[in-house]
């Protein structure tokens, strides 16, 4: 147990390098230079390896022993300079700083902290085992569903083939048969509109020939204000004229056959306004229009002038241009996380609102298209059978391609999901469809795992995507520690949000922290057994030097 | 930039109305009669012939040969605005004697040193001769114009000039009923010049830009003055421009504008106005330099031409324009919106005298504390107290030193300034201490703008003791900035200011330390919503005076405030530390000031060069740019040339907008990240020298980040380079500012001039031009034989922390084997070195011997662990047998070295003496 001599600074495993008794060689073979000038504060060899006790060389390091805690290597530029670096205070051994040497607490601590790390990874890596068996079943499950599907398509697909030739075969006639009927229907309401225009004509010139003198006069055209073409308020005998193909009068045949044509458009408007004025006045003024459902901006009033390009660092609004002016600049400078909060609200607001219009729209009457309210007549017998045929036959083809349709996207589902990483040991698979959340004191963030990222504000309004999953990011053989999520929603003047989530060991699965170091660029913590692959070693394996 | 929120001259009125004055109008004359002679002054009257106005005219001369001008009108309606004693002039100027040489009716003349004056007397104008040669002259385009105070119900227009000029005073009143006379007749048709005189009319009592009106109360009230310089091509300084170090013609452009502005996304090589002010103007020759500082604190505008001399002007003066060769000429023409011409000519005869006559007026820039010449990390915003302890452990575990972690507005509790955000900071004071443990500072902000909110505390008070700046009727003024509806501190106010001291004593802000400092912004100040991005014109300030009268020494008053609280907190004895954006002539006495918001494209790092240069020309030495630039994203070749670039840059601090990606220099890739790492390191090894600088300079004036002209004056082939610079007198250095090159083309100057390339020694002649490849890794840095800079090549996580260390002398020999250099040392942060507790060594080596002297023996108590670690000594041509240390303390001893003879290069090896120690090594 004899202690061995050795300079400053050295650790026990290079001390044999350092003989009192012989000049020192650099280990770089640099200079070989004499006892003395070791640790003599001039830096002689280009490898640092003669000071290693002092601040000399600038790329040296400095060796602590820290007995009760671990040794440690600090940069020689921490040799001396005031501050204690090593917890037995060594490096501060020619300068103003009083250290204290607290190995000792420090070793105990993380003797109790490496304790408490082997306990958590024992009890992790039971889960974490547990997570393996139970994806890797999962998965065999689902490889075996998909080969089973791949075998019913097939069959299924023969089956659809099989079928929509049955449907087409009973549609030809049933096509035929209804056009036939469509055709002679076509023709009866030709006649009937015919007649019907023909009534009008009568109509017309009854209500025309005021002193039933059996022709339309132009002093009786002049009666009609919507005959006045120049919309001076009077209508002239030349304009009374001009519908009367010149003429002083016109008899019924003429104007059925020549004049009705003309003022058919302009005569049947100007008695659907009057109708509908009547109609309104009945109605009184109790029925209002309907009102926006957004909800008035109540923001103070704006500034002078409003800001176009305000300050240096202010930008356009990132979303609301209906925003007040002053908002705009606040925007920029607050937290852009209340700019979301606003955005989505918006967006809200908007969707409620054309929902609103959508309603509106089924509730209105179908617009007049024709004239005549009488329908086609029913089918025949003979038709009504085609077509029952045929619908029997659609029917059974739609349910094959239904079925079809299903068993396709259930593999295309199933592969997907066997296209995910869950892990070197399908570790992963068990978080697969659950998600995290917590809340800090402005959102809820929700993890979902191979799925998606959020943001809510605890305000309310709607999530935000940070991300879609996209792939684990870790460093070279730790690569299930980092998970990726990419293409959120689109920062105004920036990137797509993006998560980048550290997976660690833990007890349980948890979202412990949710932060933004850079613009729309967050960082999760999560903690989860799943993590806890490690093998933990055994206790208490420090081995101090003394 | 959004050019249209800003003015052009066009739509200045008293701009275009003073542009407009045509040249050659000499309407002044002296009034002979009126001439008082005092022993170092002349006043007399000016007359206007046309007008029969008279102003009052004062000549005089000041200690350190400096001639100051002031015009004034004789009996102005109200009082002009003048600053007062203090605030821009440190005191009022010593003055010197005038000798009277001779006195007719057309002209006066006085001498002062080798300077004769010539007053001639009609047309009015005063010459300058220096050596048999008019160098000066003022009022030779006879552009002379003050727009007299009137009352508004005396005006009219004068129809014979539509340009604007001020009327005859003494036709007044006949000429008032005839125009009234006149308009009604003419009110239904006028013609397109009758309209246009009434824009001009109405511009003059009131005026309009975008939607605001600035009422004008006092009407038109401008002053304009020419000035020639007969001899001279090149004239630099009037910051703050982003453009070129020479000054440009402004024929084809606008003027020059001098009037503090928030200008977002400026553009490059532009005379537009931008944050600061310095109405300081330098021009230069191979004979001589000659300074002008136009004392006028009002928005001011430079016109500036490269003419030929008129000869004929000065025959009767001087011989030299017997000559036949044309002499070239600079005219300049200079007009303010309000207060008085006050001019004082700065006759050099050399750089240096010009740097020191200045600061004899606005006073140099103060010794600042070790850090703030250090490396500084900000970016708006460091979001909590565990993401500063990230950032500044990056520091630690990449070995990249860092003296000073900022904060930006995101800190406050909404904006409040004095406020922490109490969830992101809620224990700031630990914070703080944690930082400081290892040797290092925080800085927040605090700006001008006031949030008005009854319940914050700043507001409370100013409002109950009345000390917000006013509107017009006399209400508090309001706009907006960060914190949304803001009163702005009226910091004119002496009382204010001490409020505002009061402000940054720790009882007060809560949650700061003595290790906290300040970073004063939008102080221009900047309103967003007022017209031009700032403060209206016809606001009211302390005494009175308008905003227009005092705009650009605004953010001063704050720069100041701040200062004087930091003094206050620590019984004075800690120097501040306070940056600005805003600045006018004499913010150097207050601390640093940038150069705002700039663009991470190479652009903007090209464009720091000169403008930092002409901040250092006009005194304000301790500048710097963001580094990266504020706007985007740099790429990392960019960001590192930044930081190689900025690390020989007076104020060096990296910053970033809230939109941009993270970039501290750990998330550049490993080959960027290493020449990041050894960029910020050499700057800390040359902090000895940076320091030393910074202690002459608070003395001497002198720039530090300077032009090659400044150090050699007479060749003229340095007048117009600004991609390279020198720090100090001893390092030039040429940053490389493109993308991709292989390599830079650097000029070194002095034909016989030797200099070392700082990295391998080798030696390059001066007076000439070379092709220098580089790589990543570095920039081109030289440093010029005959000079020894003092180096310390520990490189610690901090500047203090390196206060024991040992120094390295690294010594170029000039052709003749010589060099000088010094060095000072003090406690890097007190004010003790003012009562001589400091170290300053001067060494000298010549005749193979290297002496080192105390300039200070006394020391006043002050001593230094501090020792010699090794001397290097560059240009040796022979290797020495054997080299000697003798000091009084130490017996004399045989010193080891090594000797590169390839490289001629010797190395001392530790001569372990005190640095404090007067010593002489001798090489046999």
């Amino acid at each position: 147990t004899g202690r061995i001599e050795r300079p400053r600074g050295v650790a026990i495993s290079k001390a044999s390098f350092y003989l009192p008794d012989r000049p020192f060689v650099c280990f770089d073979g640099s200079a070989t230079i004499s006892f003395e000038k070791v640790n003599d504060d001039y830096c002689d060899c280009t490898d640092a390896s003669d000071e290693p006790g002092t601040s000399a060389c600038p790329n040296g390091s400095f060796h602590c022993t820290n007995a009760g805690h671990k040794p440690q290597y600090i940069p020689s530029s921490r040799v001396n300079d005031g501050i204690c670096d090593c917890c037995d205070g060594t490096d501060e051994y020619d300068s103003d700083a009083q250290c204290t040497n607290y190995c000792k607490e420090l070793g105990k601590k993380a003797r109790e902290e490496a304790e408490r790390q082997r306990q958590l990874l024992e009890e992790g890596r039971k889960v974490y085992l547990d997570y393996a068996v139970r994806g890797k079943e999962s998965v065999k499950e689902k490889q075996e569903r998909l080969e089973q599907l791949r075998a019913e398509k097939d069959e299924a697909e023969r089956r659809k083939n099989e079928l929509e030739g049955v449907k087409k075969e009973a549609e030809v006639p049933e096509t035929e048969a209804k056009e036939q009927h469509k055709k002679a229907w076509e023709e009866e309401k030709a006649r009937l509109q015919s007649n019907q225009e023909n009534e009008r004509s009568d109509n017309a010139f009854k209500i025309l020939d005021t002193n039933n003198d059996g022709v339309v006069s132009v002093e009786e055209m002049q009666e009609h204000s919507e005959f006045d073409i120049d919309t001076d308020g009077t209508v002239s005998v030349e304009e009374a004229k001009e519908y009367l193909e010149d003429s002083e009068q016109v008899d019924y045949e003429t104007f059925h056959g020549k004049v009705w044509p003309n003022i058919k458009e302009i005569y049947t408007k100007e008695k659907e306004k009057q109708e509908a004025q009547e109609e309104e006045l009945a109605k009184g003024d109790t029925e209002q229009p309907p009102e926006p459902t957004v909800a008035p901006d109540t923001t103070t009033p704006p500034p002078e002038e409003p800001v176009t390009t305000p300050t240096p660092t202010a930008q356009p609004p990132e979303v609301d241009p209906l925003l007040e002016p002053e908002e705009d600049l606040h925007h920029n400078y607050d937290d852009d996380e209340e700019d979301r909060y606003n955005e989505d609200e918006d967006d809200d607001d908007d969707d409620e609102e054309e929902k609103e219009e959508d309603k509106k729209a089924e509730v209105e009457p179908p617009s007049s298209a024709s004239d005549t309210d009488d329908k086609m007549p029913e089918y025949d017998e003979n038709t009504k059978g085609l077509i029952e045929l045929a619908d029997k036959a659609r029917e059974d083809f739609n349910e094959a391609d239904r079925k079809f349709r299903d068993i396709e996207s259930e593999i295309s589902k199933l592969e997907s999901l066997l296209d995910i990483d869950f892990g070197g040991e399908t570790e992963f698979y068990p978080l697969y469809g659950e998600c995290f959340e917590m809340t800090d004191r402005e959102y809820t963030y929700k993890l979902c795992p191979f799925d998606k990222a959020t943001q809510r504000s605890k305000n309310g309004g709607s999530e935000t995507s940070l991300g879609k999953w996209s792939h684990w990011d870790g460093p070279d053989g730790n690569k299930y520690s980092v998970m990726k999520f990419e293409k959120g929603q689109n920062c105004w003047n920036g990137p797509d949000r993006s998560v980048k989530v550290n997976v660690n060991c833990g007890k349980e699965n948890q979202l412990l922290t949710a932060t933004e170091p850079n613009k729309c660029e967050y960082e999760f913590q999560f903690v989860t057994p799943t993590a806890c692959s490690q093998v933990p070693s055994p206790a208490d394996e420090s081995h101090d030097e003394l | 930039v959004d050019r249209s929120n800003f003015k052009t001259c066009d739509q200045s009125s008293f701009c275009r109305r003073q542009r407009a004055t045509p040249e050659g109008r000499n309407v002044y004359v002296v009034v002979m009669s009126s001439l008082h002679v005092e022993p170092s002054s002349l006043s007399m009257q000016l007359l206007n012939l046309d007008t029969k106005e008279r102003l009052q005219m004062e000549l005089s001369g000041l200690r350190g040969n400096m001639v100051r001008l002031k015009i004034n009108e004789v009996n102005p309606l109200s009082k002009r605005y003048e600053p007062p004693i203090g605030d821009v002039l440190v005191k009022e100027p010593e003055k010197d004697n005038l000798h009277m040489m001779l006195s007719s009716s057309s002209s006066v003349s006085v001498a002062l040193g080798d300077t004769t004056v010539v007053v001639n007397a009609n047309p009015f104008r005063i010459d300058f001769i220096m050596d048999k040669e008019p160098v000066m002259s003022v009022n030779a385009k006879g552009l002379l114009n003050i727009e007299h105070l009137r009352e508004k119900s005396h005006f009219r227009v004068n129809k014979e000039e539509p340009a604007g000029e001020e009327e005859p005073a003494g036709e007044e009143g006949a000429d008032k009923e005839e125009e009234n006379g006149e308009k009604e007749q003419k009110e239904p048709e006028k013609t397109e010049e009758e309209k246009a005189t009434d824009d001009q009319d109405r511009d003059l009592w009131e005026e309009t830009f975008k939607t605001h009106t600035d009422s004008k109360p006092k009407g038109p009230s401008s002053v304009g003055l020419d000035v020639s310089f007969p001899g001279f091509e090149h004239v630099y300084g009037l910051p703050e421009h982003a453009d070129s170090l020479l000054l440009k013609s402004t024929k084809s452009t606008d003027p020059y504008r001098l009037y503090n502005l928030d200008v977002f996304e400026y553009e490059l090589n532009s005379p537009m106005a931008l944050y600061g002010s310095v109405p300081v103007l330098i021009a230069h020759s191979e004979k001589r330099t000659l300074g002008m500082f136009w004392m006028n604190v009002a928005e001011t505008w430079i016109d500036i031409r490269s003419v030929i001399a008129d000869k004929t002007m000065f025959s009767k003066l001087v011989d030299f324009v017997k000559g036949d060769s044309d002499i070239p000429q600079i005219d300049t023409h200079w007009f303010s919106e309000s207060g008085i011409i006050d001019v004082m000519f700065l006759l050099g005869p050399k750089p240096n005298n010009v740097f020191q006559q200045y600061a004899k007026l606005t006073g140099t820039t103060a010794l600042p504390p070790l850090f703030a010449i250090a490396y500084h990390q900000s970016r708006w915003n460091y979001n909590d107290e565990e993401d500063v302890a990230s950032v500044v452990a990056g520091y630690d575990e990449h070995d990249i030193p860092l003296d000073v972690l900022w904060l930006d507005i995101e800190h406050t509790d909404g904006k409040r300034y004095f406020t922490w955000d109490a969830h992101k900071f809620p224990n700031s004071v630990d914070m703080i201490n944690k930082v400081a443990a290892k040797g290092r500072k925080m800085v927040t902000i605090i700006d001008p703008h006031i949030k008005k909110d009854d319940n914050y505390f700043v507001h409370k008070e100013a409002t109950e003791k009345g000390h917000y700046v006013k509107n017009k009727d006399g209400s508090d003024y309001e706009g907006w900035c960060w914190p949304g509806s803001s009163g702005w501190l009226d910091f004119l106010n002496p009382e204010v200011r001490q409020f505002w001291a009061n402000k940054l004593q720790p009882d007060e802000y809560v949650g700061s330390t003595l290790d906290l400092y300040t970073w004063n912004d939008m102080n221009e100040p900047s309103v967003f919503n007022g017209p031009e991005i700032t403060m209206h014109k016809d606001a009211v300030h302390f005494g009175g005076w308008e905003h227009r009268d005092v705009h650009n020494m605004y953010g001063t008053y704050l720069h100041r405030s701040t200062f004087e609280g930091q003094l206050q907190r620590s019984d004075n004895q800690k120097r501040p530390f306070v940056l600005s954006r805003a600045f006018f002539a004499g913010s150097q006495r207050y601390g640093a000031v940038w150069t705002g918001d700039n663009t991470g494209e190479w652009t903007h790092l090209k464009i720091a060069l000169p403008m930092l240069m002409t901040l250092n020309l006009v005194g304000i030495t301790l500048s710097g740019a963001d580094v990266g630039g504020f706007f985007k994203n740099p790429e990392p070749e960019l960001l590192t040339r930044w930081y190689q670039a900025a690390a020989y840059q007076p104020f060096f601090r990296a910053h970033a907008h809230l939109d941009t990606r993270r970039r501290e220099p750990w998330l550049l890739p490993a080959e960027h990240l290493r020449a990041v790492r050894e960029a910020v390191r050499t700057r800390y090894s040359l902090l000895p020298y940076w320091y030393t600088l910074f202690y002459n300079a608070e003395s001497t004036g002198s720039p530090i980040m300077k032009p090659l002209w400044v150090d050699f004056p007479a060749e003229k082939d340095t007048f117009a380079i600004e991609d390279e610079h020198l720090v100090g007198s001893a390092l030039l250095v040429h940053p490389v500012t493109d993308a991709g090159v292989a390599g830079v083309n650097v000029y070194l100057p002095g034909t016989d001039q030797v200099w070392y390339s700082v990295d391998t020694y080798e030696k390059f002649t001066g007076g000439r031009q070379h092709y220098i490849a580089v790589n990543l890794e570095k920039i081109p840095v030289f440093q010029r034989g005959g000079f020894i800079i003092p180096r310390k090549m520990r490189i610690r996580r901090a500047a203090i922390l390196a206060k024991n260390d040992p120094y390295t002398l690294v010594v170029t020999l000039d052709r003749k084997g010589r060099a000088r250099g010094d060095l000072y040392i003090d406690d890097y942060q007190t004010f003790d070195y003012r009562q001589g507790a400091y170290i300053h060594k001067e060494f000298i080596l010549e005749d193979s011997q290297l002496t080192s002297k105390s300039l200070n023996p006394s020391q006043s108590g002050f001593v230094t662990k501090s020792w010699l670690e090794r001397v290097i000594v560059a240009g040796v041509t022979t290797k020495p047998t054997s080299i000697k240390l003798t000091g009084n303390s130490v017996q004399p001893q045989q010193l080891d070295f090594t000797f590169d003879p390839s490289k001629q290069l010797l190395t001392i090896r530790k001569p372990g003496i005190n640095i404090a120690e007067d010593f002489v090594i001798s090489f046999q």
